[in-house]
């Protein structure tokens, strides 16, 4: 299964560090197959600068999950190269933060556990990091819960945990997928804001994929459409930040999100 | 009228205190003899007079002890191959053939093979109850350790965890209450283990008991001994049930 691409040529030996701007996470002619089926990513091209927040929008089965995992090192690319910070990805590790569908929690540990999960791996945590756990959990209104179980948790409070587990190590990139999928529109709201301000805060490199137009657009200063393996639009978002939510019904963020419409429309034509 | 714990309890008993007194009164109606169905009266006194006597105090030992160790020793190696045969789809591949038979094969027509091998007595029956504990703990640890959320285990190895973090801090916790299960099935065929073990292959014992009060016509000690097992099996699977509610406290409880 882990085949390793054999780089075409030696034209794109490691990019200087220094000069133009170089792009945070490079995905690089990448192509995907699952073994028996068609090919689920193909030939895709996507570079983020630093600090930048991209979505990945497209229909249920396009293959933008698996271009997340992908960009996580959990699968390998058949085809192409993956760089983070102009090294070649081989493996998931504390540089990158991940967020599942569902918040996959440990049920047998406390909240504040769960958000430690990432250091316990490690090594025991320390009362510094423990200290910085309570922080992330009071920045996410969870201070209260901290020594509850998931189970006591609704569902918008799960994926608070999750966010917390998944920056507690303070990642360079942060992957999501699909996070807020689940919830109400309230509380999915809610959870956006929250994202944003954690991510400006830490000039955090996002990586969001969603189904949601409107998701897509608040959340993004780039959104990228993918259909059938393939990124088929790329679109600037145009929308002042910080994003506030009386943002959502204005004139800018609807048309772009008619334009976002349109483009997932034409590309599945 | 609503359906409290303490309510169902008060109900189960008094429902057995009807059942033994239409018993009591159906036999002495009847004229039924002792040796076919002795009235719960000689029955208490059978089993009182065991008791006080100490008569059946070794028998119940013996059992005890048959049981305990056939049940530590079964479920020792049905969790530890579980592990094994989860952990690797090559021993699972090569082994479970092998389970299979040895599980469809009646336990009971080893035992004389074991009375060849191990001898008359302790050894043959604890060798029995341990084959017949090993089955659920060993089908359960597989089938909940292979069972845990893929994205969990996606979620593990994005973290950089190593197999063996995997496995003792995400399957084993995962697949506990599976585990456990497995545990109380182990529980209840041990004590049926033990005693159909004594029946063949033992002198001493509660199920050796049956057969010599059988031998004896004494049909008033069978039925005193019976409530004895059936004591033992309940303590026993209290014991389980609050071993079990101990462990799983942080998966259950409120805080």
């Amino acid at each position: 299964m882990r085949r390793r691409a054999v780089p075409k040529a030696n034209s794109t030996a490691v990019r200087s560090t220094e000069g133009s701007p170089v792009s945070f996470l490079a995905i690089d002619n990448v192509s995907f197959t699952y073994p028996l089926w068609p090919p689920v990513v193909r030939a895709v091209d996507w570079d983020i600068a630093e600090g930048e927040f991209h979505c990945l929008v497209g229909r249920s089965g396009c293959g933008k999950t698996t271009l997340l995992k992908l960009a996580a090192g959990l699968l390998h690319p058949d085809t192409g190269s993956i760089r983070l910070q102009g090294t070649e990805l081989r493996a998931p590790g504390p540089q990158l933060g991940f967020v599942f569908q569902s918040p996959t929690l440990l049920e047998w540990h406390r909240v504040i556990d769960n958000v430690l999960l990432p250091v316990s791996l490690q090594h025991p945590p320390t009362p510094l990091e423990i200290g910085k756990a309570e922080q992330l959990l009071t920045l996410l209104g969870l201070s209260a819960h901290a020594r509850h179980y998931p189970r006591q948790l609704s569902g918008g409070q799960q994926s608070r945990v999750a966010l917390a587990r998944a920056l507690i190590l303070e990642p360079a990139l942060l992957l999501l997928d699909e996070p807020f999928a689940a919830l109400d529109a309230i509380t999915r709201g809610e959870l956006q804001d929250d994202l944003l301000q954690m991510c400006s805060l830490r000039r955090t490199t996002v990586m969001f994929v969603t189904h949601d137009i409107a998701e897509a657009v608040y959340l993004g200063d780039r959104v990228a459409v993918m259909d059938r393996g393939r990124i088929v639009r790329d679109i600037t978002i145009g929308v002042g930040k910080p994003r506030t939510p009386a943002m959502r019904y204005g004139a800018a963020f609807n048309s772009h999100c008619a334009q976002l419409r349109e483009a997932m429309d034409m590309a599945s034509a | 009228m609503k359906l409290t714990r303490t309510r169902m309890r008060v109900g189960s008993f008094a429902l057995l205190l009807i059942l033994l007194t239409l018993w009591e009164l159906a036999v002495h109606a009847a004229g039924i003899s002792a040796l076919v169905l002795p009235a719960p009266s000689a029955v208490a006194h059978s089993l009182w007079m065991g008791l006080s006597t100490g008569y059946l105090w070794p028998h119940i030992l013996a059992t005890s002890l048959e049981l305990l160790l056939g049940l530590s020793v079964g479920c020792a190696i049905g969790f530890a191959s579980g592990l094994a045969m989860a952990e690797s789809k090559l021993l699972q591949g090569l082994l479970k053939p092998y389970i299979i038979v040895s599980q469809v094969i009646p336990k009971l027509a080893l035992m004389p093979l074991f009375i060849v091998w191990f001898g008359f007595g302790m050894t043959s029956t604890v060798v029995i109850t341990a084959l017949i504990c090993f089955f659920p703990l060993m089908e359960n640890t597989v089938t909940s350790l292979q069972q845990v959320d893929p994205q969990r285990l996606e979620l593990f190895r994005m973290l950089g965890a190593t197999r063996r973090q995997t496995l003792l801090r995400l399957k084993l916790p995962a697949g506990l209450p599976g585990i456990l299960a497995g545990l109380r099935v182990a529980v209840v065929l041990a004590l049926v283990g033990a005693v159909v073990g004594e029946f063949i292959g033992a002198s001493k014992g509660l199920g050796a008991l049956i057969i010599a009060s059988q031998g004896m016509m004494d049909t008033p000690l069978m039925f005193a001994v019976l409530v004895v097992i059936a004591v033992l099996g309940l303590a026993l699977y209290q014991v389980t049930l609050s071993f079990e509610k101990w462990l799983l406290k942080p998966y259950t409880q409120t805080p």
